[in-house]
């Protein structure tokens, strides 16, 4: 009877010799990026700075923040919002049959490796970089902050479309296949209904992040709040700096809220 | 029953044998307008013409073509401004990751009984969440100076904010049961909780914490942009001055950078759960 | 009626799923096929709507020679014959009645299918079918927030909308608790009595089996060792049909 207690604790995992190794990669990483922490200096003294700005954020100019021509934060945030909504929706369109393209359990494996691939240039190119693009194309202003957006989306949403495709309840099939449906019938009634809800989720879920990621597109004088806040805050006018982040402030959780509200009706019914 | 059933009242069935159904009207069509109205509000405002699309896509790949062939010459350049990139958002993400876990604490109501510490926090966390990332980087370059530390505040300040939301989340979620049972065997709460629930959330907190890093590294390249050290600089600096070859290189490195620490992050991430 | 002769079903790694089977099955009989897991209880069924292919012997469902169909016409062949799956696979994430209508789908011209629009004479039709295994209150509920048994019968109502001769059930009571099984399995036998459809299940639970099925087919390894009627099964029988397996496996 102790002889099988003793053998079973000389079977305990050793493990710390694990552990230990990763405590000390991770410490080593950490002292590693550390080394190159500098900075210019500051012209100012930096905590005053600070204060500064958090004075004048807590002090947003009214004038701005209520002022509706097309100057005023209000018409700012509605810009925005429309150059994040329609981004997100041609993103959302787009990322369909690339993310088709990529899901592994449907595409031969080559050619869903390709398309991971482009999925994550896509991504992982800086959105100034197709801001300067789409300037381009359409000029500067709102539309080339729609189509900047809505390359950016791409990235992101149709990652997630590929992971709702993989998780496709593929029994629903049988029972359609038993039922004598045709191949059309069984993507149309077993697939889309599982693949709608997921979509627009994710979809909804993007445009809340667009809106936040509309700052980007003011440095290449791509529309929506980021210009004028990016220009208020280098000239160190932080009241009006402070009306802008108010209002973004305020829409952003609201439209969290709702979104929230949306996304969980379309998970859980 | 809300004001759309009242407008709209419900379908009858009845069936053969007298038994009745009443069907509350789909909302789509209500959905569907919301959506149209949106969309056409969108496309007046932001002057969205797919005209110019076809007839100047073209000049959308005159840059990216002006990239092709990259300028190998170049990388000698790239080395340390890319070291620079992931060693602050490896600093940045494991900063705002260790100083969230208190805060998320607070924040979950089975851990925290006081309500209004819990909303507190909640609200904080959604503020600073709400917070652009390239605010928050201009702000710190302004406070400590152009250069790597201010990305690094910068993403400290979204990490902290992105694995707090989770991390109460999931403190949440946990199953109570075990510390409860370690209560009932006479521990301490503080020791009821480092025993019973952070071996819980902690796999999925390593996780979120790694997979908030390789975004980061993502997205540290954009605040460069704005002074705060980084890729990102010398990305903007070749933009403008068009050395194409050159942002085409710093892309290309970038690209491989990102596909690196993303593989080696999924394949920890995968012995985690 | 369906006649199995000499079939034999080998897969193409050389294991044999099914050996020199022969059965005759009468319009409106309720057989229970129990046997191991794994003795082919599952491809047997369904070898009968052809969801899996027989490699030898000859299989005819109604005079039709189930090997000699494709295409459309074994789609149409597929319509007469309903299923039941363990896992119920509903689409769960739309209501019920839309999951009971898409048993009309393959009738429907395209234009109607592809965008999902029923006439009321089929919504009344799928409203009928939920009302026999009585869950009519749920039918706009969407099919997620129910619970197991409610959800293998709207799988029923599903079935019976097909308005199907043959129903063939893959261990439709496997997932469910004893009390919910019995429940699907009384609306088994009432729709096996009064629409005269006949219904092949198969089946873990031999009490289940016993108390409500006439003809018992006991199946081990690929090979029927038993076939009769539910009461002449006996100790001996059963022994028969699970213990010569499980020499087998050990």
């Amino acid at each position: 009877m102790e002889k099988r207690i003793e053998e079973a604790y000389a079977k305990r995992p050793k493990d710390w010799i694990y552990h230990l190794t990763i405590l000390v990669v991770v410490l080593g990483l950490m002292f590693w990026s550390m080394s190159s922490m500098e900075t210019a200096g500051t012209t100012q003294n930096g905590g005053k700075m600070a204060l500064n700005i958090l004075n004048g954020i807590v002090h947003p100019e009214k004038k701005l923040l209520f002022n509706l021509t097309t100057q005023g934060v209000p018409y700012l945030l509605l810009e925005t919002i429309c150059i994040a909504f329609m981004g997100t929706v041609v993103g959302a369109i787009f990322s369909v049959p690339l993310a088709f393209l990529s899901a592994s359990n449907l595409t031969p494996k080559p050619i869903a490796f390709l398309g991971r691939i482009l999925i994550m240039v896509i991504r992982t190119v800086p959105a100034f970089v197709y801001g300067l693009m789409f300037v381009r194309v359409t000029g500067p202003g709102p539309f080339a902050g729609l189509m900047t957006m809505s390359l950016t989306s791409i990235g992101m949403v149709s990652k997630m479309y590929i992971e709702a495709i993989e998780d496709l309840d593929t029994k629903i099939l049988e029972s359609l296949d038993a039922m004598g449906c045709t191949t059309w019938e069984k993507i149309r009634f077993g697939i889309l209904p599982q693949l709608m809800p997921n979509f627009a989720s994710t979809a909804i879920y993007r445009f809340d992040i667009n809106l936040r990621d509309a700052t980007v597109l003011g440095l290449v004088g791509a529309g929506g709040y980021g210009a004028p806040l990016i220009f208020a805050m280098n000239s160190y006018r932080w009241n009006e700096a402070g009306a802008i982040l108010v209002g973004l402030v305020v829409l952003v959780l609201f439209v969290e809220w709702v979104s929230t509200k949306i996304r969980v009706k379309l998970t859980r019914g | 029953m809300s004001i759309y059933d009242k407008l709209f009242p419900p379908k009858n069935y009845r069936l053969s044998n007298g038994k009745e159904v009443w069907q509350k009207r789909s909302r789509a069509p209500l959905y569907v307008l919301l959506v149209l109205i949106m969309s056409v509000v969108s496309i007046k405002t932001t002057k969205f013409n797919p005209v110019t699309l076809v007839k100047r896509g073209n000049e959308f790949f005159v840059i990216l073509g002006r990239m092709i062939p990259p300028n190998p010459s170049y990388l000698g350049s790239i080395w340390n401004p890319i070291f620079d990139t992931i060693k602050m958002s490896l600093l940045g993400s494991a900063l705002g990751s260790i100083l969230c876990v208190p805060f998320a604490m607070l924040a979950s109501t089975n851990v925290c009984k006081n309500r209004v510490i819990v909303a507190a926090m909640r609200l904080m966390f959604s503020i600073v969440r709400t917070l652009p990332t390239l605010v928050s980087a201009l702000i710190a370059t302004f406070i400590f100076g152009l250069g790597t530390i201010a990305g690094t505040t910068a993403i400290a300040i979204f990490s902290f904010s992105y694995i707090g939301k989770i991390l109460y989340e999931e403190i949440e979620t946990v199953d109570m049961g075990a510390f409860e049972a370690m209560e009932a065997m006479g521990t301490t709460k503080t020791r009821a909780f480092i025993v019973a629930i952070i071996p819980q959330v902690l796999p999925s907190f390593l996780s979120n914490s790694l997979y908030n890093f390789e975004g980061n590294v993502r997205y540290a390249a954009v605040l460069g942009y704005v002074g705060a050290g980084g890729i990102g600089l010398i990305l903007n600096e070749q933009l403008g001055w068009r050395e194409y070859p050159n942002v085409g290189m710093i892309l290309v490195v970038l690209l491989i950078t990102v596909f690196v620490i993303e593989s080696i992050s999924r394949w920890a991430r995968k012995k985690l759960v | 009626m369906i006649k199995f002769e000499n079939v034999g079903k080998k897969y193409p790694n050389g294991y044999e799923g099914l050996k020199n089977v022969n059965l005759d099955i009468e319009q409106g009989e309720f057989i229970a096929i129990i046997g191991l897991s794994g003795a082919g209880k599952s491809t047997l069924i369904r070898t009968i709507n052809r969801m899996h292919d027989i490699t030898s012997g000859d299989l005819t469902v109604d005079d039709v020679n189930v090997m000699s169909l494709s295409g459309k016409a074994l789609r149409r062949f597929r319509r007469k014959i309903g299923m039941i799956f363990q896992s119920f696979n509903l689409i769960t994430r739309t209501t019920v009645i839309k999951n009971v209508l898409t048993a009309f789908v393959p009738d429907m011209p395209w234009y109607r299918s592809t965008f999902g629009i029923y006439t009321k004479e089929e919504k009344l039709k799928a409203l009928e079918a939920l009302d026999k295994v009585g869950i009519l209150d749920k039918a706009f509920f969407r099919a997620d927030q129910l619970s197991g048994g409610q959800q293998q019968r709207v799988a029923l109502a599903r079935t019976l909308a097909q308005n199907p001769q043959i129903i063939l059930a893959d261990e439709p009571v496997a997932s469910l608790d004893p009390v919910t099984a019995k429940q699907v399995m009384d609306d088994f036998k009432r729709i096996n009595k009064t629409m005269n459809i006949t219904i092949l299940i198969n089946i873990h639970h031999v009490d289940l089996a016993l108390q409500y099925c006439t003809r018992v087919i006991g199946i081990r390894a690929g090979e029927i060792v038993y076939d009769g009627p539910a009461s002449a099964v006996n100790d001996d029988v059963l022994k028969q049909i699970y213990q010569g397996g499980q020499e087998e496996t050990a």
